[in-house]
């Protein structure tokens, strides 16, 4: 189609961070927080900022890093949706999670100093790359930016076991839909749309349930009125509904 | 079996019991056509019909088939199909089986079809047919469950009632039909070749509806298209139908047939509303004799002009409104009662290569020569020859030979022009809101073209809707074509619709 088709059309609400400049960062950037003027000294904003390379575009599938790759960066999901996974010893794929813009990945690289697991982009998305040596040194400077390190890795590993308590298939997805919502929202992104950019198998996958699963339970909350699905976009019509369904795994 | 579809895909092979999917038709507050004829109102005059009559897309699919290329073909079906299981719930599936022979050949026909007294050809077919059914099921996760199956032609009943039976038994297998009441199993069937005992077999193996070509009654026309039938071998399918426990008959007609003039189509009508189908479907009749062979049968001087096809189309709304039919748009009519009333009144009516549809978005999935699938946003078509058909799969392939990815604005403008032809009506502001568009901005040259037909009163526009007038209803194709990118480069605003369209677009039928 010609250029002028794409006239009129609103840029699309996939959730996206707007750039930051060089005293400021991306507005969902983790370390806006610990970076405001009154706690940091421009220098050292300026050196954080020489830390951070933009990177990307990638186009759904493509690798941000593979499994066994040298770790020497973290990233920051600038917009899109990123998945991490690795294959256990059978070759079996195993989702670890879905990662939006404004949160890290590349944190449980730290200790094996390579990356344990792929990392791939669900939809077109781009990273913050923060090299990770600087970084550290730079955190022994910035107490409020070792802070945030610390916060993030407790943050990654709860994320991970979130689901491997005996839960039902209803409260492990309705806790899942509420988790991202919450995120989402975290984010200053409405809570009540979410776009899944992963396939069902990803979802069935990561709770641990069969794909048939997810569809079947995803019907039942919309025909009870909790959710409306339309594709890949789900809105959540009553929250508190959901949430109550959910309790039993975010209580943990 | 039907002229009409010939013009979009150079065979009317290509329809198929479907509804349009996902993007198109979403529920939105849209009553019916808000001003549905209830009497044809002729007051169309020489001059607007000389700039409508135009060639034009009927917009079974956006983009229409001759936007389908050959870039296209069983690796890029097999990937929307793998797409499609991936969403969080995946849609249903449709299924459209072609059977291309017909006994004899119907002057009108634009079809792709194979005329053979040979029964014996249905076995090599059913051979192919059974592989791809196959080859296609396994690339649809199992517990999508199919919701509608239709059977089209050529003449599906050149099949045996034990090799239906056996077909059933085979897509109930590799596809998981689902049991459930509101599964729709359909078939086409000229009478001509049927008897009661075969439509007793269709119903015991589980089809519950049935659509019946009937075209015209009067002898004169019949002999002029080559297709005798009788009011009462009609009426014992009909009857048969009714007594096996078919849900739903339809009848289907045309207009614009050589030798039809008002006063024997207004006999037709009143024998058709006395066999009382539960939905007929009046379609024009598409003259392209450069294109179709059958056609060149037809003579020039039979044909009648567009003034007398408007009068034709005229009788068919006036009779039938009054006799308790809605015009649903595009041709069809249907029962106040049928479904398809029921499903414009609520806002799930869907528009399909069919005509019109009232199921949830399916995923379409065509199976035998020449037919059309629609996975996700694309559309792709099998070869539409017994031979390229054939060979595909014996060298164990899809015998898919073109398609179109849609792009976004494909997508958007395919759900406008849903709109118009489900509802004929447009809330600007919903649809804004839902593809995340400027309306006024984003379709700048469609609307400045959409003015003109509003100073036709073909429809009225403000900046709240778009909605198609009584008289508009005649022009659907018309209005829809402001909309169509394929047919306006958007940078070219062109003086007269009529001229630009008839130069462009010599694939295309008549719109009148």
């Amino acid at each position: 189609m010609t250029g002028i088709h794409q006239l009129g059309r609103f840029s699309a609400h996939r959730v996206a961070a707007d750039d930051g400049d060089e005293l400021r960062f991306c507005s969902t950037c983790v370390f806006g927080r610990v970076c405001l003027p009154k706690e940091v000294d421009k220098s050292a904003l300026v050196e954080l900022h020489c830390l951070v390379d933009h990177v990307g575009p990638f186009q759904a599938g493509d690798h941000i890093f593979r499994a066994g790759d040298r770790f020497n960066s973290i990233y920051a999901v600038r917009r899109g949706m990123i998945k991490t996974r690795l294959h256990d010893e059978s070759g079996r794929e195993q989702v670890l999670g879905f990662h939006l813009a404004g949160e890290m990945i590349g944190l449980n690289a730290i200790h094996p100093a390579k990356y344990p697991c792929d990392a791939i982009a669900l939809d077109e998305a781009e990273v913050c790359r923060f090299s990770f040596p600087a970084l550290a040194t730079l955190a022994l400077r910035m107490p409020g930016v070792q802070r945030e390190l610390f916060n993030l890795l407790s943050k990654d590993i709860g994320n991970a076991i979130a689901f491997a308590g005996d839960y039902s298939a209803d409260e492990r997805l309705a806790a899942f839909l509420i988790g991202l919502s919450r995120r989402f929202s975290e984010r200053g992104f409405p809570a009540d749309t979410l776009h899944l950019a992963m396939s069902r198998g990803d979802i069935a996958n990561y709770l641990r349930l069969a794909a048939e699963t997810v569809s079947r339970v995803l019907r039942r909350f919309q025909d009870h009125g909790l959710i409306a699905v339309d594709g890949r976009d789900v809105s959540i019509s009553k929250p508190a509904d959901l949430f109550a369904i959910a309790k039993p795994v975010l209580q943990r | 079996m039907l002229p009409h579809r010939a013009d979009e895909t150079g065979n009317s092979a290509s329809i198929r019991l479907i509804e349009v999917k996902a993007y198109a038709c979403r529920r939105e507050h849209t009553a019916r056509m808000a001003s549905a004829p209830n009497s044809f109102n002729a007051n169309f005059d020489s001059d607007l019909i000389a700039r409508y009559d135009v060639s034009g897309p009927r917009y079974t699919s956006y983009p229409a088939a001759p936007q389908f290329h050959e870039h296209f073909g069983a690796a890029e079906f097999a990937a929307a199909a793998h797409a499609s299981n991936d969403d969080p719930i995946p849609r249903g599936l449709s299924l459209y089986v072609h059977v291309p022979f017909c006994l004899s050949p119907c002057f009108y026909c634009g079809c792709t079809r194979i005329i053979t007294r040979d029964r014996g050809k249905a076995d090599s077919y059913l051979a192919r047919l059974y592989r791809e059914i196959e080859l296609t099921a396994s690339l649809f996760d199992r517990d999508r469950k199919t919701s509608q199956l239709h059977f089209g032609g050529g003449t599906p009943n050149f099949l045996t009632a034990w090799q239906m039976s056996e077909l059933i038994e085979s897509l109930a297998t590799n596809f998981g039909v689902s049991n459930a009441a509101s599964t729709e199993i359909g078939i086409e069937v000229d009478p001509r070749s049927a008897d009661a005992d075969y439509v007793r077999g269709l119903a015991s193996v589980g089809f519950n509806r049935l659509s019946i070509g009937v075209q015209d009654f009067d002898p004169e026309v019949q002999l002029a298209i080559n297709r005798v039938q009788s009011i009462e071998e009609t009426r014992a399918v009909i009857e048969a139908a009714r007594e096996s426990g078919f849900r739903s008959i339809s009848v289907d007609l045309i207009y614009g047939l050589p030798k039809q003039h008002p006063s024997s189509f207004s006999r037709t009508l009143d024998a058709i509303i006395a066999l009382a189908p539960d939905r007929v479907a009046v379609y024009g009749y598409a003259h392209l004799p450069q294109r179709f062979r059958a056609q060149r049968q037809i003579r020039a001087e039979d044909m009648p002009d567009a003034k007398t096809r408007l009068a034709l189309i005229g009788l068919a709304v006036s009779k039938l409104t009054v006799a308790g039919y809605r015009y649903i748009g595009m041709d069809h009519f249907a029962r106040m009662d049928d479904e398809l009333a029921r499903a414009q009144d609520n806002g799930t009516l869907q528009r399909n290569f069919q005509g019109y549809s009232t199921h949830a978005a399916c995923d379409l999935i065509g199976l035998g020569m020449s037919a059309i699938s629609h996975v996700g946003a694309t559309f792709s078509q099998n070869a539409r020859d017994l031979s390229g058909y054939y060979a595909a799969l014996d060298a164990g392939n899809l015998p898919i030979v073109r398609g179109i990815q849609l792009t976004v604005d494909d997508v958007i403008r395919a759900d406008l022009i849903q709109q118009l032809m489900c509802h004929g009506r447009v809330d600007i502001h919903a649809f804004a809101a839902r593809h995340r568009l400027d309306f006024p901005v984003y379709f700048a040259v469609s609307l400045a073209r959409l003015r003109r037909l509003a100073a036709d009163d073909l429809v009225e526009l403000s900046e709240h809707h778009i909605q198609v007038t009584a008289r508009g209803h005649f022009l659907l194709r018309n209005i829809a074509m402001c909309f169509d990118a394929y047919l306006n480069p958007a940078n070219h605003v062109p003086a007269v619709l009529a001229a630009e369209s008839s130069a462009i677009l010599p694939r295309y039928s008549r719109t009148l």
